[in-house]
């Protein structure tokens, strides 16, 4: 099991490079093409939605973002390190460590405190206990939620938790946060404040955002939008 | 390889943690928990007291070979074993008590027995009957490693003036006396007026696996007993024959019966008209009782063990797929495949640790009602709390690791489609 240090973003090294990138399954006879040939670059700092109708493949874009599913060709170059030839533990290692993940149905553990949900990836990092605990603290209160730590997610609204999932997906610094239709299962005032969250961490800690939505005022938090149709960058 | 160590120490840090998430996991599912803990209880409980009682088993067997003595053989008239039609019984006679002593090589005592069956004794207003009245020779409590409470043994003098003395078993000594010292007391042995002389030490257990207590005896001298009550003054009943060497015991044996045979003048192809028992017949004769009992308390242990087992891979299964989207994000941020099979296997762990805590303690328990209901006779140990926690660590890897891979094995893409409709 090796977990070399991922390299670190520079401004010079895209935080995300795609070559070529396509994916396609085996359905009986007949080859289905999700993604074709996509190419792209995300330079750090940048806001970036990326757009796209149902089925037209920017899930499983994220999905090869995210390190959770590998492409059928085509090369990513992390940070500027190509991972499509890590195993399963090494990618596990760069999603810990690279990428900040918030999905569209917050993914809270039902019966961990608030506190506990920030501090999961962390858990699988080497930080020392008592560093993460204060930086979760930090998380939860730059969040709004410092009077929340020792709830659970079910005494917690949707804002609520899907404010705790980015306080988690702050934990171990990543240089990317990967967000999944953040605002599908919320009300549009709060989604407008989630995007808000979002789009200052992006500018005051200069973090790469990466938002796969289908909705236009969510898109319009971003600088740049990529449209993604029938598996093609458009 | 400089890796190595931090990452030996990554893995240490990650299984400590997983073990503290785990603990957070049970505590969320307590009832289930429960259900675990008390089913792996359950065969740890037998665990606890087959092990208390087969070391109790063999502290009693070593009660009775020390109370035997390992250096020594009883020689019984008759063959008891086979009990040939029509053969007698009184056999052993004091020529063949003289032939052992003077010719048979190694002998350290020969100790003729001879007894009397449901004697009546009695003091002042007192009745008690006695199962057996021993007749011996002097330094009875000595070549019986019988310490005595209080007094003196039986001397050659006693013998030889067929004196009216006796040693006192702690039962009749508690029926006639209770709490009051029996020494230079005279009692009655069927109406013959006998002086306690000694008392032997309370050994409480039953010889031969019977129902009389060895403390329920007295003991005359041999002389007193044949001449007072008309006993026949030729045969024995018995004799003990004690030897210098306890390792030469089957030499020893050997070089017996071939001089009783002749003696006897028994032919080559007859049957012996006595019958050798040395300790080890008897360890043999007790352990044939006890290992029955040992072996239904294994098979019980087992199957209990076995159902603890299955009921933990159940609940784990059941946990594991509850717990989809759980898993899915956990190896999304991060958790490499084998820090899941860890916190299952973790979660299964002190699962069952928890059931051996509270199966030892139903086990002790048990133990002293099967002990006070006089069924079996336990002895605990250190050996019992490794032997449990063993055996719970054994069952959480052996049933919870298949449950626990499955975990690990989870496509977290699926895992996290399962939960929500995203």
């Amino acid at each position: 099991m090796k977990t070399p240090a991922a390299p670190a973003a520079s401004p010079e090294i895209p935080v995300v490079r795609l070559e070529d990138i396509s994916k396609s399954y085996l359905l009986g006879d007949v080859r289905s093409h999700v993604l074709r040939d996509v190419t792209l670059s995300i330079a750090g700092g940048e806001f970036t939605a990326i757009q796209g109708p149902s089925g037209s493949g920017k899930s499983t874009l994220l999905h090869i973002l995210g390190l959770l599913d590998r492409p059928t060709s085509g090369d990513y170059f992390l940070c500027g390190e190509n991972v499509a030839s890590l195993d399963d533990d090494a990618l596990s290692a760069r999603r810990n460590a690279t990428i900040g993940f918030v999905f569209q149905s917050f993914y809270l553990i039902p019966y961990a405190s608030a506190l506990d949900n920030v501090l999961l990836p962390g858990m699988y990092a080497d930080t020392p206990k008592h560093l993460l605990r204060e930086r979760g603290l930090a998380l939860l209160e730059q969040v709004g939620l410092a009077d929340r730590a020792g709830h659970k997610p079910s005494q917690l609204s949707g804002g609520q938790q899907q404010r705790v999932a980015l306080a988690r997906a702050l934990i171990n610094n990543p240089d990317l946060i990967l967000a999944d239709e953040p605002t599908g299962q919320l009300d549009s005032k709060t989604g407008e404040e989630i995007m808000a969250l979002l789009a200052d961490i992006n500018t005051r800690a200069g973090k790469t955002v990466v938002v796969v939505t289908h909705d236009d005022a969510t898109a319009a938090y971003a600088r740049r939008r990529i449209l993604v149709h029938d598996g093609r960058v458009v | 390889m400089t890796a190595g160590w931090s990452d030996a120490a990554h893995a240490a840090r990650l299984t400590w943690r997983s073990l503290g998430m785990a603990v957070t996991a049970i505590l969320a599912q307590k009832l289930r928990g429960v259900f675990v803990s008390s089913a792996v209880a359950l065969g740890i409980a037998a665990l606890t007291v087959i092990v208390a009682s087969v070391d109790g088993a063999r502290e009693k067997a070593m009660e009775i070979v020390a109370w035997f003595g390992p250096n020594a053989v009883m020689v019984l008239g008759g063959d008891i074993e086979n009990r040939p039609v029509g053969q007698r019984v009184l056999t052993l006679t004091w020529d063949d008590a003289r032939a052992i002593s003077r010719s048979l090589p190694g002998v350290m005592a020969v100790v003729p027995m001879r007894s009397k069956a449901s004697v009546v004794l009695r003091y002042e207003a007192k009745n008690v009957v006695v199962p057996v009245v021993v007749g011996a020779t002097e330094d009875y409590a000595g070549t019986w490693d019988w310490p005595l409470d209080e007094g003196r043994d039986l001397t050659l003098e006693d013998i030889e003036r067929s004196a009216k003395v006796c040693l006192i078993g702690d039962a009749p000594a508690k029926a006639l006396f209770g709490d009051a010292s029996p020494l230079g007391k005279t009692i009655l042995v069927q109406d013959l007026p006998v002086q306690v002389v000694g008392r032997l030490a309370y050994r409480g257990f039953t010889s031969g696996g019977g129902e009389t207590s060895v403390d329920d005896r007295i003991i005359m001298p041999i002389t007193t007993l044949t001449q007072r009550f008309n006993m026949d003054r030729k045969y024995f009943r018995g004799l003990r024959v004690k030897f210098h060497d306890p390792s030469l015991m089957d030499a020893h044996l050997a070089n017996l019966r071939s001089l009783l045979r002749h003696q006897h003048g028994i032919a080559p192809g007859q049957p012996d008209d006595f019958s050798l028992l040395s300790a080890a017949d008897i360890l043999k004769f007790l352990s044939a009782v006890t290992g029955g009992m040992t072996v239904f308390l294994g098979v019980t242990a087992g199957v209990a063990i076995l159902v603890g087992g299955f009921v933990l891979a159940n609940l784990m299964y059941l946990s594991v797929s509850e717990r989809r989207e759980e898993i899915g994000l956990r190896k999304a941020l991060g958790a490499p495949g084998w820090a899941v099979t860890v916190q299952f296997l973790c979660e299964a762990c002190v699962l069952t640790v928890a059931g051996a805590v509270l199966g030892i303690g139903i086990g002790i328990g048990l133990g002293e009602i099967l002990s006070g209901l006089g069924l079996l006779k336990l002895v605990l140990t250190p050996k019992i709390p490794i032997l449990s926690l063993a055996a719970a660590l054994c069952i959480a890897l052996v049933f919870g690791i298949r449950p626990a891979r499955k975990a690990a094995s989870l496509d977290p893409i699926e895992a996290l489609r399962g939960g929500g409709e995203g």
